[in-house]
């Protein structure tokens, strides 16, 4: 550009295209930094896949199964208007593979027949309950009850409504073993799913408080008796995205935090942790939306605060199934919530980023949470529009930024294919050759479209949390599973 | 400014890694599929011999095991999956023949070799499968691998050691709970459990040990299996061991052993200002040995401040027969029909009218 061009475009309109041109440089960078983070993540996660795999044959499942010193387990399982799903839910709870365990169902003021249909078919009695007040609770225990008969290791308890954190808290306060599994009502888990997820507190049980578990898509995938018999892809394109990004993401992202030693988020759909480490945190956090997170990342912090060596692991073995939203308003309003709660979080502990005191988790976890998903909305769609904009002013050059556009998606494709790779290579679960190419849709359409709406719900999410907008839950609609059919719909409003 | 070249030959990188990545999937997918045909197919013929093997006797087992040492190693290595999970099935002259196919095709010996291989995996597997083919001649290399520096080989060999039942062990075993290569309490006491009443003796031994964990493994073996010889002991660690982990395990034994002489000290056990756990066990205990004697100390700690402690004292009665039941009868009608211990009387016997009673309250109780 030259001098006379600039002198007769004049200064604010120069300032306007060097802005524009740095900010554009910041999306280029931004855009690298994230994939080659999630590379770096990918590449860790499959050293642990491989080193577990190769490790397996001793890795002494069938001995836990088997010995009367694996730690007895509380399943607590918090239902809000299930009822069309909670039977099968609970049996195949409590025909999971575990010596000792529990279910503890809690019923958070439901307004339909959840408590009514699990006593007519578990044949439960009304008794009279103390409820210890090891956590607060806001909603009253109003009624607690037991099979007749006794053999089912089953206890149902329904309260006063106050959120998804309040009946888990209750449910820690009934919980009678020293672990506590949070699932959620409509978590599919697969037979040796505790056996999994409980093995490193056989290992370590002197420093591991949590540990979570994989959450696979369920869309698409045949459910017999509350149990994945024959995962599939989901035939909805929206489903497939999803299942790629929950195996890049909370699969392998979480398998490399774990080893990286700063894992922060533990799925609400399946998590165990020490039950007397939760207590002594106080319990889930009933004024946080995220509260699954917010109580993994509380852990941190009070067992760096205390000096207490510990750990919080990431299990790798495919064990638990959800089904995700299959229409895009769900979809919206589940990554609205999702990135209000990450807001939460990240407001509520802000202390701990960046502070040495709380090691890799303050140093390397909260930093990346803050900058590449906390403000990835805000990159993203400023991106959208500067960009363009940048090349309507003049201040990138229009070969360049259809080159550089390329060489991102090749990037992120990059990276989400290998993540199917690694899938595929460690358990390939999905069995047909249609969900490759299926999958591999997925990873193509990823990034058209799909990314783009996330960010916009996103940046959303991060608004109702910093004017603080009420806290809904919203209605998760499911469309059920492959035969038998588990459709229900509108369950899981929560206040 | 990053040049346009450079980009251009990024994008045509990316493209041709994406190209690779597109058919190693498709690739992968595709090995995988005809390995597993192939295994199939190569098992196939062999199979049936190993089942025939099973039930077959003198002379004819003698002739399979034969053929099936005299399979090549590709049909092995298809078959050998199929073995092990028998083994884990099968007792008796069934499990004999399938350990004797092991020596016969090389493989037990090619596990002890493989003991002291550089490689953890290979270690570790021969552990599993010595374990498995209950090989006590490997017992003392696997004593020196409780001391190996790969923490999931010192499992695989304490978990062997278990299934070889070689009462030698013990010692390593409770030797390996502490120092710089530790296994974990759990799976020490799960291998100790399965040695028997051979090993307890050694296992006693332990309750001298200077390391408190060794000693309150060895106080849980001795529950666990139900060494009533060693009541005294085990009362002994109750009363006198300075440190609280075992004591707890100690009170769990005495409910389990179920001698009276554990009355006393259980006892003395529950007052409040000893540690939340070791009440909420030695409670527990108490109802599990079923001494009425127990009852007006129970009944009294339904009103501890403790709901954990009140709860199990609550359960324990309702163990304690109609003696404990009188006596929760008696506090829930009480005169403080409001009160603390009425209130867990009463949800006792609701329990127990259901016949859902929650024994194990053992929330407090350390892993």
């Amino acid at each position: 550009m030259s001098a006379v061009d600039q002198a007769e475009r004049g200064w604010p309109l120069d300032t306007l295209h060097s802005l524009l041109a740095l900010c554009d440089h910041v999306v280029i960078v931004y855009f690298l930094a994230i994939n080659t983070v999630y590379l770096v993540l990918i590449t860790i996660a499959l050293a642990e896949i491989v080193r577990g795999l190769r490790r397996a044959p001793f890795a002494g499942h069938d001995e836990a199964a088997a010995s009367p010193f694996t730690p007895p387990v509380s399943v607590i399982m918090p239902a809000y208007n299930e009822s069309a799903g909670i039977i099968e839910a609970v049996r195949a709870m409590l025909l999971l593979r575990y010596p000792v365990f529990e279910v503890v169902v809690v019923d958070d003021g439901s307004t339909d027949d959840t408590v009514a249909a699990l006593r007519a078919d578990f044949d439960l009695a009304e008794v009279e309950y103390v409820v210890p007040d090891d956590v607060p609770v806001r909603g009253r225990v109003t009624s607690v009850f037991l099979p007749r008969g006794g053999p089912v290791r089953l206890v149902v308890a329904r309260k006063d409504n106050g959120g998804k954190a309040d009946a888990l808290n209750a449910g820690i306060n009934l919980a009678c073993y020293p672990l506590v599994c949070m699932v959620d009502a409509d978590s599919i888990l697969d037979s040796q799913a505790l056996l999994a997820v409980a093995k490193p507190f056989g290992d370590d049980p002197a420093r591991v408080v949590a540990s979570g578990g994989v959450v696979g898509v369920a869309n698409g995938c045949t459910v017999v008796a509350g149990r994945v018999v024959e995962p599939h892809l989901s035939k909805n394109l929206l489903g497939r995205v999803q299942a790629v990004e929950y195996l890049r993401g909370f699969f392998l992202g979480r398998t490399g935090w774990s080893k990286v030693g700063g894992l922060l988020i533990i799925a609400g759909a399946f998590g165990l942790f020490r039950r007397d480490a939760v207590v002594a945190a106080g319990g889930m956090d009933p004024d946080c939306i995220g509260e699954d997170a917010e109580l993994v990342v509380r852990l941190h912090r009070h067992m760096r605060d205390q000096n207490r060596a510990y750990r919080i692991v990431f299990v790798t073995e495919p064990i638990s199934w959800s089904e995700a939203p299959s229409k895009l308003k769900v979809l919206a309003r589940q990554r609205r919530r999702w990135h209000r709660g990450l807001t939460e979080i990240l407001r509520k502990h802000r202390r701990m980023i960046g502070n040495p005191r709380y090691g890799r988790v303050g140093l390397l976890a909260l930093p990346f949470y803050v900058l590449f998903e906390l403000l990835a909305p805000i990159v993203e769609l400023a991106g959208l529009i500067l960009v363009p904009l940048g090349v309507l002013l003049g201040a990138v050059n229009v070969d360049f930024l259809w080159h550089f556009l390329l060489a991102a998606y090749a990037y992120a494709l990059v990276v989400s294919l290998l993540s199917v790779a690694v899938e595929e290579y460690a358990y390939h679960r999905f069995t047909r050759w249609r969900d490759i190419w299926g999958a591999l849709v997925g990873v193509a359409a990823e990034n058209i479209g799909y990314r783009q709406l996330t960010a916009w719900w996103r940046l959303r999410g991060m608004w109702d949390a910093l004017h603080g907008a009420p806290r809904v839950w919203g209605a998760m609609t499911r469309t059920g599973f492959d035969p038998p059919d588990r459709a229900k719909e509108g369950g899981g409003d929560r206040a | 400014m990053i040049s346009e070249g450079l980009v251009t030959l990024a994008v045509l990188s990316l493209l041709a890694v994406v190209i690779v990545l597109s058919t190693l999937i498709v690739l992968i997918r595709g090995v995988r599929s005809h390995e597993q045909r192939r295994r199939e197919r190569t098992a196939e013929p062999v199979r049936g011999l190993l089942f025939e093997l099973l039930c077959a006797e003198g002379d004819e087992q003698n002739r399979l095991l034969e053929r099936l040492a005299a399979i090549d190693r590709r049909a092995w290595s298809a078959l050998e999956p199929h073995v092990a999970e028998l083994l884990e099935k099968v007792s008796g002259g069934a499990r004999t023949a399938l350990i004797r196919l092991y020596g016969l095709r090389g493989a037990t010996a090619a596990a002890v070799t493989d003991l002291t291989r550089h490689s953890a995996v290979r270690r570790g597997r021969a552990a599993q499968v010595l374990g498995r083919l209950a090989h006590t001649p490997a017992v003392p290399t696997l004593c020196r691998l409780l001391d190996d520096r790969d923490p999931e080989v010192r499992r695989a060999a304490a978990r062997a050691l278990g299934r070889c039942r070689d009462p030698a062990a013990v010692p390593y075993l409770l030797a390996c709970l502490t120092g710089p290569r530790t296994v974990p309490p759990g799976v020490v006491t799960h291998a100790l459990s399965a040695l028997g009443p051979e090993g307890m003796r050694s296992v006693a031994v332990g309750l001298d040990h200077p390391e408190h964990l060794a000693r309150a493994v060895a106080v849980e073996v001795l529950g666990e299996t139900g060494a009533v010889s060693r009541t005294a002991e085990v009362v002994h660690a109750l009363r006198a061991d300075t440190h609280a982990e075992v004591r707890i395990r100690a009170a769990r034994a005495l409910g389990r052993l179920g001698m009276p002489d554990g009355l006393e000290p259980l006892l003395a056990a529950v007052p409040p200002g000893r540690p939340v756990a070791l009440r909420i066990v030695a409670v527990s205990a108490l109802g599990s040995l079923g001494a009425v004697a127990a009852t007006p100390r129970l009944a009294a700690l339904l009103d501890d401040t403790d709901p954990h402690v009140a709860a199990t004292a609550a359960r324990a009665l309702l163990r304690l027969g109609p003696q404990g039941e009188a006596a929760l009868r008696s506090a829930a009608d009480g005169s403080r029909p409001d009160g603390r211990a009425a209130a867990h009387a009463r949800a006792a016997l609701a329990e127990a009218a259901v016949g859902g009673t929650r024994l194990d309250v053992r929330a407090e109780v350390a892993l």
